[in-house]
């Protein structure tokens, strides 16, 4: 691919960032906590595509762009880059997630039971108009119950292990820096286990929704159903200089769990990331009980779908084409003009006229 | 986990600030070996097949803090340089015995807090408990 250099545009350049930004105007800490505090599920979604968590980060991104999560989370990125990493802490294990939110599709009683936690499911979907009219929309408050409900519950998975439904393998032994880092290696195929999850939690939520639904459509080779699907906080666990662990706060996390009947047992596929995106995490996990045996170039091979759902790369790529493509356009223009100059010099070929 | 740590990474940062203002004169000479905002890389557990992968990371503060042979540590979330250094210097306290009774009591309080906030939390999860039943 050639590229041309060209001249001309540095006034024009400065002038359409200034348009761009005098949509939003100017930029205050009150701006940044009202986006953080209005739209904790976006700020949500941008810090589990950059994987970056903090949220005033996030808002400022979005403030920033004016809501173009593209740009929003390219810019989380790249200032992740500006910060050392001062650790790796301790994995996160689902028994020790603080959940607020766990169902199960499979099972309606499982152990610990179902809370639906925070959501729209049940929701009637009418929108507020009154706002627009000068009305307050005023949420009504919840009924907090008697007694709180235990902060841990046990995995639906070990659960299923227990009952001999599963085959669930021993953790495996790879902690701190040895764990497969993304940031600091390529991914490779066929891609290491860590690599997937940790590629599939940075992902862009659509397009892993829509490579997810077309394996839920029918174009792969397992029927999801939701084992277990949680919305929680997971515990930073690291340690003091004298040995001693601790927790260092905690974030925002939603993770995944779908089977799919494989022979006598179940298959499971697993998907987490940070911040409260169910979509995400159940589309991702369908991805990965897909993938095993998957044909090659379909959406749920792995090389296919971890490429493509790669947000910041893929949207890099897409609006690349926005550059000047001069020279290749030109070749190719030059190539139609030839064909077409070589099919007017051919001679005529000899039509005789039928007679009348 | 130690909770008194754990307590104070996620203790409120005024009140924490204010607590160990109250500690500076009485600790006298330190060394501050590390003041600084890092990330911190979070796995998880993959349940599917027992590995544990990156999330992606977290903006933490740090501050590393020395009395003679002693350390005083202080991790948070966010950037707030002055709460982790104000960690430290109340950790930093209980290791050198000073106003250690009022250390413990502030700790004592910030724990109970913190309870009550996720025991209210909890029970407003509680109240989204579902009973099914199927016909």
């Amino acid at each position: 691919m050639a590229y041309v250099a060209t001249r001309g545009g540095e006034r024009a350049i400065e002038q359409s960032e200034r348009l761009f930004r005098s949509e939003m105007g100017a930029i205050d800490g009150a701006r940044v906590q009202q986006v953080k505090e209005s739209l904790p599920y976006l700020v949500d979604r941008v810090m589990g595509e950059a994987s970056l968590y903090d949220e005033y980060l996030a808002a400022l991104a979005l403030a920033q762009t004016g809501g173009e999560l593209y740009e929003a989370v390219l810019l989380l990125r790249a200032w992740r880059t500006t910060q050392p990493r001062l650790c790796v802490a301790a994995p996160v294990e689902q028994d020790r997630l603080f959940t607020h939110r766990r169902i199960s599709a499979a099972f309606k009683d499982i152990p610990g039971g179902q809370v639906l936690g925070p959501t729209l499911d049940y929701a009637h979907r009418i929108l507020a108009t009154e706002v627009l009219q000068g009305e307050t929309y005023e949420p009504a408050a919840v009924d907090p119950a008697e007694t709180p409900t235990p902060a841990y519950h046990p995995g639906v998975s070990a659960w299923q292990a227990e009952n001999d439904l599963v085959d669930l393998p021993e953790p495996d032994a790879v902690l701190g820096n040895d764990i497969p880092d993304l940031t600091r290696e390529p991914l490779l195929f066929p891609s290491k286990r860590a690599h997937t999850l940790q590629s599939l939690a940075r992902a862009e939520t659509g397009g892993v929704l829509a490579l997810g639904y077309a394996a839920m459509r029918g174009y792969g080779q397992a029927h999801p159903t939701v084992n277990e699907l949680r919305l929680a906080e997971a515990e930073i666990e690291v340690k003091h200089p004298d040995g001693r662990s601790f927790s260092a706060g905690r974030v925002k996390v939603s993770q995944a769990e779908v089977v799919d009947k494989k022979g006598e047992k179940l298959g499971l596929g697993y998907a987490a990331t940070f911040g409260w995106n169910e979509v995400k995490c159940i589309a991702a996990a369908t991805l990965d009980l897909n993938s095993p045996g998957a044909e090659k170039g379909s959406p749920t091979e792995e090389e296919f779908f971890l490429y493509h759902t790669e947000g910041v790369e893929s949207s890099g790529f897409c609006i690349h084409f926005k550059l000047p493509h001069y020279v290749t356009f030109q070749s190719s223009l030059d190539a139609m003009r030839d064909a077409r100059a070589k099919k007017a010099a051919k001679p005529k070929p000899n039509v005789t006229e039928p007679a009348e | 986990m130690a909770d008194t740590l754990g307590t104070l990474a996620r203790a409120d940062a005024t009140r924490l600030k204010g607590f160990a203002e109250t500690l500076i004169a009485d600790l006298g000479q330190i060394d501050v070996l590390q003041s600084r905002t890092g990330l911190v890389m979070l796995p998880m557990r993959d349940t599917a097949k027992g590995v544990a992968f990156h999330m992606g990371e977290v903006l933490m503060s740090e501050a590393h803090i020395r009395k003679g042979d002693l350390d005083g540590y202080g991790m948070r979330r966010g950037h707030d340089l002055e709460a982790s250094m104000a960690m430290a210097l109340v950790d930093l306290a209980l290791s050198a015995g000073v106003q250690v009774e009022n250390c413990t009591a502030f700790c004592a309080d910030e724990a109970k807090l913190l309870a009550e906030q996720d025991a209210d939390t909890l029970r407003r999860i509680e109240a989204t408990r579902v009973n099914m039943e199927t016909f």
